[in-house]
């Protein structure tokens, strides 16, 4: 008899799990459904998909936004099972990571004529219909306090005055951190970047591990000076924050926003149609509204930068980068930065 | 101690069956099932991927590329160091809390129990954009004391650090110091034994195992915790965020997976430190006699000014952000606004419903698991008992970040027999009932290690079943500890982020990771405005159920009086 109780008692909590399991919907796409990852910021989506549902009101598009990193981890660990058919505006120096590529198809939306050669992939792997450039997030109030100049670009960020107020991304964790410190290197040239950052780096007073903290850390005030993206810095101004947008004379850094399709995506026709859409002039017209870089040729009379902040001649502060190299060099750049630089 | 007296008479009643040895091992295996797999196969993935290379080849290449690295051993050296600190001053301090409110008799104990349980109620990013906001170089105290204090670095980390473990070391030594014997103080007084001796040679020996078992939890909180270095740890590096930048920095799971396993050494070691002192755990007797409180002002007067300390640097961390939620731009414009309450993250307030429905699971489930956990692995004989208990405290320390990579290796993967869970709202659930299993596990042992033997045996050998034993005696005694389990796996289901940012699913996404998400955004504001709304969330619910089991109570008395 007292086996039956120990059964019992061991019954219970087993019965309750079961039939909690049976419980769970199983939550996957269904027809006309598709999951698209992205690392967009969430206004601008929320604006791109009311647009998208208006030009095809048959598809339901399923979000799931993480920050680049983060997506990147999520992306290989799903690896050759992928739960999304797309992948929406992530930085291309992450998909160009030959193991993202390998878990993606060529597919050429319609359109793809209209977007230039160096925002698109020769193999038909992306195309990048947008970017983001790097940018210094100055608190004002912080500078006046402290009896600041305000800084111009990088060369004025080696003043010794600065010591202490600059917050930087840090390149091993952060795109953004990255693609400054590629565009310091490839800006002047081998060692003479190098003897650059290492000046810099005696007045950066932390390099923070995500490449929006800078901007945030300007913004509340805690820093006089963060490196960061041009996005988080129009969003800090627009917020109010006692906050300038400097992009750097010597030219911004940049970085692409891909666009891809997953290769054994579930839901392959309606994957298709939305990135054509990505491409599309309505999508074209909105990003006007939320990026300083656009790679759609026939855009550019329908999206001016409309934020008031943003310099009219952008695409000349552009600083030339190489993504290809920029991607092949980046464990021997990271290991040599993390060497002579942090931990110095 | 409990094991021959159980396992003796279940043993006598199936010997013509079973040997006793078969019924020990089949009990242990059903306890062990969900363990291998939600623990053991996620850490085994993890483990794989640290001694897999690409090519096929088995090796240890990635630690020896690892250790060899000056890095590596800086980033080891502060994570020690700092956890270290950490914990003394955590359980230090929650010591003397729960002495406070268990062993004196302070004023207004259940506010002051209230609110060091606060930082349980918000995600601990949120607490460490507090200690931002008070102490940081454009913080409170800089602004209008005009200091020049810098906390980015060590001090950031281990203040907001002891914040974030306080509640969790309270909670296990709270359950330790709640059960005395008078007997024994009585005894010491009449032999003469002054107040503090009667506290070194009494109190503190009683309470052994709940220290040992604080101190356990509060170092492998403090050498996983994420978020607060991440934001107050300026360049000070540690391996939580040194995994970071190896998994979501550079897509480096081998390395990443390297600092998990080497990550989990410290605690493997603490554990077995741990058994190794804690053989003899003092009980309750079944003739205690309840420990009668005395006010004495010498004691509760320093004690109150203690507690209020305490609860004033807690409420002013998290009340800050609250306060920042409610101005227009913290902390340039004071004024009061409402604006922040309308959320701009899609699916925006349906965040909230899917962390409510994730952590009612997570607390039914967490409540089931951790108790029968427990008392199983009380009933067993040592060697199965031992395994067991490491099987079931080995998830303190693993990182989220780790034990969430390990759950998509294991689950997304089509050969894995529940790879319909990938995606779902349940795995989450899952994911943070096995996350969090070793302190509720803790929580359910301190209790149970507390009923003597006595009173089960007494029980059994009037003729009660197993059944009307557990459920007449062993679980009203641990009641109080149950009740304390779904609480903690409600609370640490609304507010948890890093294990679930690789679960998370369009449509599922809880609302602590749209925390995160507005807080990557540099949305400080809106973050700190839903951080409030999930802190107001738990609170109410935490005050509902407590609502209702008074109600219950009453309602139950009184049908027994009528």
């Amino acid at each position: 008899m007292r086996f039956k109780s120990v059964a019992h008692a061991m019954a219970l909590p087993m019965t309750l799990m079961i039939f909690g399991l049976a419980m769970i919907s199983i939550s996957t796409a269904h027809a006309g459904e598709i999951t698209v990852y992205t690392s967009l910021e969430e206004p601008e989506i929320a604006d791109y998909l009311v647009a998208a549902k208006k030009d095809m009101p048959d598809i339901k598009v399923n979000v799931l936004r993480l920050s680049t990193g983060d997506l990147g981890a999520r992306i290989l660990s799903e690896g050759n099972h992928p739960r999304y058919d797309v992948i929406w505006g992530w930085a291309l120096t992450n998909m160009m990571d030959p193991r993202v590529q390998g878990l993606l198809q060529p597919y050429q939306p319609k359109g793809l004529a209209r977007v230039p050669a160096r925002f698109k992939d020769p193999n038909g792997k992306w195309f990048a219909p947008t970017g983001y450039m790097a940018a210094l997030c100055v608190n004002t109030d912080r500078l006046k306090r402290q009896g600041l100049p305000m800084p111009t670009g990088w060369t004025d960020l080696l003043n010794p005055v600065y010591k202490g107020e600059l917050v930087m991304p840090n390149p091993a964790s952060s795109g953004t951190g990255y693609l400054q410190v590629v565009s310091i290197l490839q800006g002047l040239g081998g060692e003479k970047g190098w003897d650059f950052l290492k000046q810099l780096n005696a007045n950066v007073a932390q390099y923070s591990k995500s490449g929006s903290r800078p901007c945030s850390m300007a913004s509340t005030g805690e820093y006089a000076i963060g490196a960061s993206s041009a996005i988080v810095a129009m969003q800090a101004v627009r917020q109010g924050y006692p906050v300038k947008m400097v992009i750097p004379r010597e030219g911004a850094g940049y970085e692409l926003e891909a666009n891809a399709l997953a290769a054994g995506s579930p839901h392959q026709h309606d994957a298709e149609r939305f990135l054509d859409w990505t491409i599309s002039d309505d999508a074209a017209r909105l990003y006007g509204k939320y990026k300083e870089i656009v790679g759609i040729e026939s855009a550019s009379d329908v999206s001016k930068p409309t934020s008031g902040d943003m310099p009219s001649d952008v695409k000349k502060m552009l600083f030339p980068m190489d993504f290809n190299q920029s991607m092949e060099t980046r464990p021997a750049t990271l290991a040599r930065w993390q060497k002579e630089i942090e931990h110095h | 101690m409990s094991t021959d007296f159980i396992a003796e008479p279940m043993a006598r009643s199936f010997r013509w069956r079973f040997g006793r040895g078969q019924i020990e091992i089949l009990i242990a295996l059903l306890a062990a099932l969900p363990l291998v797999v939600f623990v053991l196969y996620p850490l085994w993935m993890i483990l794989r991927e640290s001694i897999h290379h690409p090519d096929g080849r088995w090796g240890l290449d990635y630690y020896d590329l690892y250790i060899r690295d000056p890095h590596f051993r800086q980033a080891l050296f502060n994570t020690l160091t700092v956890s270290f600190w950490a914990t003394l001053a955590t359980v230090f301090i929650a010591f003397g809390y729960a002495y406070a409110l268990k062993r004196t008799k302070v004023p207004g104990k259940w506010l002051w129990h209230s609110v060091i349980l606060l930082p349980l109620f918000a995600p601990s990013l949120i607490q460490a954009l507090g200690v931002q906001f008070l102490l940081g170089r454009n913080g409170i105290v800089n602004r209008y004391l005009g200091t020049d204090i810098d906390i980015y670095g060590f001090w950031g980390i281990l203040i907001s650090n002891v914040l974030y473990g306080l509640p969790h070391a309270y909670l296990v030594l709270s359950v330790a110091l709640s059960g005395a014997d008078a007997r024994l103080y009585d005894a010491a007084k009449m032999l003469g034994a002054g107040g503090f001796k009667r506290f070194s040679s009494v109190t503190l020996p009683a309470a052994r195992y709940g220290i040992l078992s604080a101190i356990f939890l509060g170092f492998a909180i403090n050498i996983s915790e994420f978020g607060n270095p991440m934001v107050l740890g300026g360049d000070y590096n540690v391996l939580a965020t040194e995994i970071y930048n190896q998994v979501a920095g550079q897509a480096n799971f081998h390395l990443g997976a390297v600092i998990g396993v080497l990550l989990l050494l410290p605690v493997l070691l603490s554990v077995v430190a741990e058994k190794w002192i804690a053989r003899r755990q003092t009980t309750i007797s079944a003739q205690a006699t309840p420990y009668r409180l005395e006010r004495s002002w010498w004691v509760d007067g320093p004690m109150l000014f203690f507690l209020g300390g305490i609860a004033i640097a807690i409420i002013a961390v998290m009340g800050v952000v609250v306060v920042a939620s409610l101005t227009r731009l913290w902390p340039y414009n004071l004024s009061f606004t409402l604006q922040h309450y309308s959320l701009d993250v899609p699916g925006g307030y349906g965040a909230l419903w899917v962390s409510l429905k994730m952590s009612l699971m997570a607390a039914a489930i967490g409540v089931v698991v951790a108790t029968m956990g427990a008392l199983i692995v009380q009933k067993l004989s040592s060697r199965l008992r031992q395994v067991l208990y490491l099987l079931s405290v080995v998830p303190a320390a693993v990182p989220g970040m780790v034990l969430g990579l390990g759950y998509v290796l294991a689950f997304n993967n089509l050969s894995t027999p529940v790879y319909w869970l990938y995606g779902t709202v349940l795995l989450l659930s899952l994911c943070t009932v096995y996350h969090y299993h070793a302190q509720a596990f803790l929580i359910a042992t301190t209790g149970l290690k507390q009923i003597d033997g006595g009173l089960q045996e007494a029980s059994q050998t009037l003729g009660a079943s197993m059944l009307h034993t557990t459920r007449h005696v062993t679980l009203p005694l641990i009641g109080p500890a149950m009740l304390s389990i779904s609480m903690f796996y409600f609370m640490h289901s609304m507010v948890t982020i890093s294990a679930l940012i690789f679960l998370v699913a369009p449509g599922t996404t809880p609302a602590a990771i749209s925390v995160l998400l507005l807080n990557d955004a540099g949305n400080l504001p809106q973050a700190a405005a839903f951080a409030t709304i999930i802190m107001a969330a738990i609170i109410s619910v935490i005050l509902t159920v407590k609502g209702l089991a008074w109600f219950g109570g009453r309602f139950l008395r009184q049908r027994r009086v009528g």
